[in-house]
């Protein structure tokens, strides 16, 4: 019996101090990302092990929640849960949101203002790491990327294909169902197809863009659903963003709204066609940055800001972002280019330039809008 | 009495868990449906805007999973009769290893190989195009609501099959044999002497099938291109989008009362059957 009791109490000892060693030997870096999967992959692959490289005893352990809003609400949701809980740290060190749900978690208390005590937070200088659809996000996030959509097409089948909204109409009318895109609820490539229609047609597109809000504009949108209503009945719809990419590969369609990142890495796969080209209709097409954000009471802060630091330094903006994920920059594209090799900062803009950018990549509208609008499509388009 | 006790203490843990998990979502989801967030009133808001948007996709909801019931039922029967009355021993032993197989394949992974299937260029089309069937001109998608059926079907007969040809199995077999020696033919046994002997097994498992295809949200998410789409769809949507859960859990209200009618069927079967519903 004697003997028993030393045993016991031995391996409790034992499993004591091997876990009491492991917590000291182990730090986990929690970090939730939304968006596709190749945003997982971007921090399972390349940032995640290079992050344990440079801080031994470090593990990051990533887990995706998903595209579109729908990801980034779980996280908000989990987020929200620990702070109505009362819980005094919370589980997750670094969450990767998109613009309308970053907003969201800013107005209802959930992250932490930090960009100003970390070396890169000078580099965010665009528009968007201000401004989230029309919610003030100014220190409390770094731009993970930027991506922007635009129209794909099949050279082979469009020789010149249409510039704006108003030549995309001229085209569709001339070729019904050559051009395929996903709808409202099907992924964002397919809103985006119908933000940059209400650009085009619903009038007052900088202040649909800027604010301030007012009822009275999103009331004047029903010519420009009406039109987009008939335009519809001339164009395929296609299963979500992936889907539009397999339609055009089949060719079943000509042409689609897609995220040029996604066509990018497709086609940098061989999962694409290799003569599919892209296009930026004007008046313009949106596009979105994701956000590296530190939860409002994060165990491991210093280490979170270490990793976002990291994440957002030239080095990993230019070999990460732009070389291996085929997505714009994050930071102040400046710092990135002399970074890279000119070819690869050249393959990115190959299709689309710099100018095309500049002139016709515009923001998602400010969030009420942006509900009004979707809202509206349901009510006005769908039914 | 003194054996309610130890009775009690183990029910407790399914109770329980069923309680927290189960019930009480449930209704409170169910009350919420009636909760007006902009004004903080009890009304019927939340139906009024869900009727008013998704009118065509709670029609199309009933529709679809009615029609697949229906032909999961017709086709199980077909199957599970083959079977039971087969016979050609080589032909049912094959049908028996392979009808199977798509149980063990999950929704979402069955829309996925849909997805690629039916489209437009898809094998599907490709296969009949090769054929001469049809013409690559005038080959069709059928990423819509079709699609859900496809999948629907595919995915529930085999669970269908599997419960009524165990009942066909464990009927009492003279009648057959003697419906055969006075000359009836395989069809009309069928229909005749086995699916009414089978009857309740078909109808739980068309109840199931019916509740488990109202519920899936992978399928119609993959498949369906524009709209109508399915109600579950929608759900996600509402709350995803808007995170508006008000409207979500007036769609889920119209769901539940959907399933509701089905419950009400499997639990009047169960009663039917001997006062436990199985």
């Amino acid at each position: 019996m004697k003997n028993m009791h030393r045993s016991v109490a031995m391996s409790i000892a034992i499993a004591l101090g091997s876990w009491g060693g492991l917590a000291h030997a182990q730090t986990t870096l929690n970090v939730i990302s939304g968006g596709s999967q190749n945003m997982v992959d971007y921090i399972t692959d390349y940032l995640g092990p290079l992050f344990e490289k440079q801080n031994p005893g470090v593990k990051v352990s990533v887990v995706g929640t998903g595209p579109d809003d729908a990801g980034s609400q779980k996280m908000l949701e989990k987020l929200q849960a620990q702070k109505s809980a009362g819980v005094a740290t919370w589980d997750t060190d670094v969450v990767i949101p998109n613009q309308q749900k970053t907003g969201e978690m800013v107005q209802e208390g959930l992250l932490m203002k930090y960009r100003d005590s970390i070396a890169t937070g000078k580099y965010a200088v665009s528009q968007s790491a201000k401004q989230a659809l029309g919610v003030n996000v100014d220190g409390y996030v770094m731009p993970m990327f930027e991506s922007q959509t635009a129209i794909a097409y099949n050279p082979d089948l469009v020789k010149n294909p249409p510039s704006s909204y108003d030549e995309m109409r001229a085209f569709v009318a001339k070729n019904p169902k050559a051009f395929g895109y996903n709808g409202l609820k099907n992924g964002m490539s397919g809103v985006a197809f119908i933000v940059g229609w209400m650009y085009a047609y619903g009038g007052n597109p900088d202040t649909v863009q800027q604010g301030p809000y007012d009822a009275k504009n999103s009331a004047g949108w029903k010519k420009a659903f009406a039109d987009l209503k008939t335009f519809n009945q001339q164009v395929v719809f296609t299963p979500g963003n992936a889907g539009t990419l397999d339609m055009l590969n089949r060719g079943e369609i000509a042409m689609g709204p897609v995220w040029v990142d996604m066509f990018q890495s497709w086609k940098a796969e061989g999962r694409l066609a290799p003569n599919l080209r892209l296009k930026i209709l004007s008046p313009g097409m949106p596009g979105q940055p994701y956000y590296y954000a530190i939860p409002a009471k994060a165990k491991n802060v210093d280490l979170a800001k270490k990793f976002i630091a990291l994440a957002t330094s030239p080095e990993v903006q230019a070999e990460g972002i732009v070389k291996r994920f085929n997505w714009y920059p994050g930071i102040d594209a400046n710092v990135v280019k002399p970074s890279l090799d000119p070819k690869v900062w050249n393959a990115l803009f190959v299709d689309i330039t710099p100018a095309d950018l500049a002139k016709n990549g515009k923001p998602f509208p400010l969030a009420p809008y942006f509900k009004d609008l979707r809202e509206q499509y349901e009510a006005q388009v769908q039914n | 009495m003194r054996r309610l006790g130890p009775a009690l203490l183990l029910m407790a843990p399914a109770v329980v868990m069923v309680g927290l998990l189960f019930v009480y979502p449930l209704l409170v989801s169910l009350a919420f449906a009636f909760r007006n967030e902009a004004t903080g009133a009890w009304d019927l808001a939340n139906f009024n805007k869900a009727f008013a948007l998704y009118g065509s996709d709670i029609a199309l909801t009933a529709g679809v999973t009615v029609l697949s019931t229906a032909l999961v039922g017709v086709f199980a029967i077909a199957i599970a009769g083959y079977l039971t009355l087969g016979e050609n021993p080589r032909a049912v032993s094959a049908l028996r290893w392979i009808y199977r197989w798509p149980l063990f394949i999950p929704f979402v992974v069955a829309a996925q190989l849909m997805r690629t299937f039916l489209a437009k260029n898809g094998m599907l089309n490709n296969a009949l195009m090769s054929l001469g069937v049809v013409d690559p001109l005038h080959a069709i998608s059928l990423l819509d609501w079709r699609g859900v059926v496809v999948t629907f079907v595919w995915k529930q007969l085999p669970f269908a099959a599997l419960l009524i040809s165990g009942a066909m199995a464990s009927m009492d077999r003279s009648m057959i044999e003697s419906a055969r020696g006075l000359g009836a033919g395989r069809f009309r046994i069928l229909l005749e002497i086995v699916v009414p002997q089978v009857q309740s097994t078909v109808m739980v498992a068309l109840i199931l099938s019916f509740v488990t295809m109202l519920s899936a949200l992978s399928v119609p998410m993959m498949l369906v291109a524009g709209s109508p789409t399915m109600l579950t769809v929608d759900m996600a949507w509402r709350v995803n989008s808007y995170g508006d859960y008000g409207v979500a859990n007036a769609l889920g209200f119209v769901s539940f009362a959907m399933s509701g009618v089905a419950a009400w069927f499997y639990l009047r079967q169960g009663i039917r059957d001997g006062g436990k519903p199985r």
